[in-house]
């Protein structure tokens, strides 16, 4: 029960994630996003028993990810623009 | 307004399409019973490899030469980055953040890179691998590289070492996978060329897979800090 009410949250919130990265307009508010649907999906892979994708999943999406996708937009943006 | 009406049209015909195909597929657990491989690996998996983590001993041992390709790719994808952003140029930031940041990093490091090496080494025992494992090392460069400026990156490991260490984890993968043949059975075969399978849920058991995640968390670590150093140090503002 209680764990398939977890589950439920958490997919919600993966939805909302993913939307909002696609919907939002300023870039770095959608590479923090994903970064934020990296960790849930971490953390339902922990909760679906598998724990060698997650820890991947947790360091490449939520980490390694973020930092390449920010250095690109600060070396691709303009500096007056506040994107 | 138009064209994103019919946009969304096209949307919702192939995600019922989707869902459709979905539906139909198999769940795994009813495949299990049926798939010959899935049924070998669970009961004969750890006598086969000596790696109590199956996910591993996958990896590692039975598809190993997947493994190798998916090396290839980062490989490929480190070189065509440097092969871009290629400058002789020195770092750039001398700066970084404030001492009260670098104190805490220095204090965070040691363990962070202790973390990644038993991700590494451990791989075959507990959840993790070379993967995982490199890029927790990719990550800390990373760190090292915000909160110290790449002026200190560039005087820690420059990057002809991590070069260095990027190919010398390909070249020792393919050598460990070369002993197979030398030793008369498949390229990347390991117990059966002669690899001890040791006690499984020890640290030398699995044969070569403990070797064979430490080449590839190597290259993966050194791949990963190429590609970011490479993309931080040429600032064009």
């Amino acid at each position: 029960m209680h764990e398939s009410m977890l589950t439920g949250i958490l997919l919600v919130f993966l939805l909302v994630t993913a939307v909002f990265a696609v919907a939002t307009r300023y870039v770095l508010h959608a590479v923090l996003s994903l970064s934020i649907f990296g960790i849930l999906l971490s953390v339902l892979f922990v909760m679906y028993q598998a724990p060698d994708v997650a820890m991947a999943e947790a360091v490449v999406g939520a980490g390694l990810m973020t930092a390449l996708f920010v250095v690109t937009i600060s070396k691709t943006t303009n500096r007056d623009d506040s994107a | 307004m138009i064209r994103k009406s019919v946009a969304l049209v096209i949307l919702a015909i192939l995600g019922l399409l989707v869902m459709g195909g979905l539906a139909e597929l198999p769940l795994p657990a009813e495949r299990m019973s049926e798939s010959v491989t899935s049924r070998h690996i669970l009961s004969e998996g750890v006598s086969d490899t000596g790696a109590v983590n199956l996910v591993t001993a996958v990896l590692f041992d039975y598809r190993g030469f997947d493994t190798l390709g998916e090396a290839t790719v980062i490989f490929a994808a480190a070189a065509g980055v440097v092969l871009l952003f290629f400058r002789h140029d020195l770092p750039t930031s001398r700066l970084g953040l404030s001492s009260l940041a670098k104190r805490s990093i220095m204090v965070l490091a040691p363990f962070v890179f202790v973390t990644g090496l038993y991700i590494v080494m451990f791989g075959h025992v507990t959840p993790g691998g070379g993967f995982q494992g490199g890029v927790v090392w990719a990550t800390l460069t990373i760190l090292l590289c915000i909160v110290y400026g790449t002026a200190f990156e560039w005087r820690f490991i420059n990057t002809r070492t991590k070069t260095l260490l990027e190919s010398l984890g390909a070249i020792a993968f393919i050598l460990l996978g070369l002993v197979g043949i030398y030793r008369g059975d498949f390229f990347l075969s390991n117990i059966a060329a002669g690899f001890r399978a040791g006690v499984p849920g020890e640290l030398t058991s699995g044969g070569a897979i403990p070797l064979l995640n430490l080449a590839i968390g190597l290259k993966v670590a050194a791949g990963l800090a190429l590609i970011f150093y490479n993309m931080v140090k040429k600032d064009v503002g």
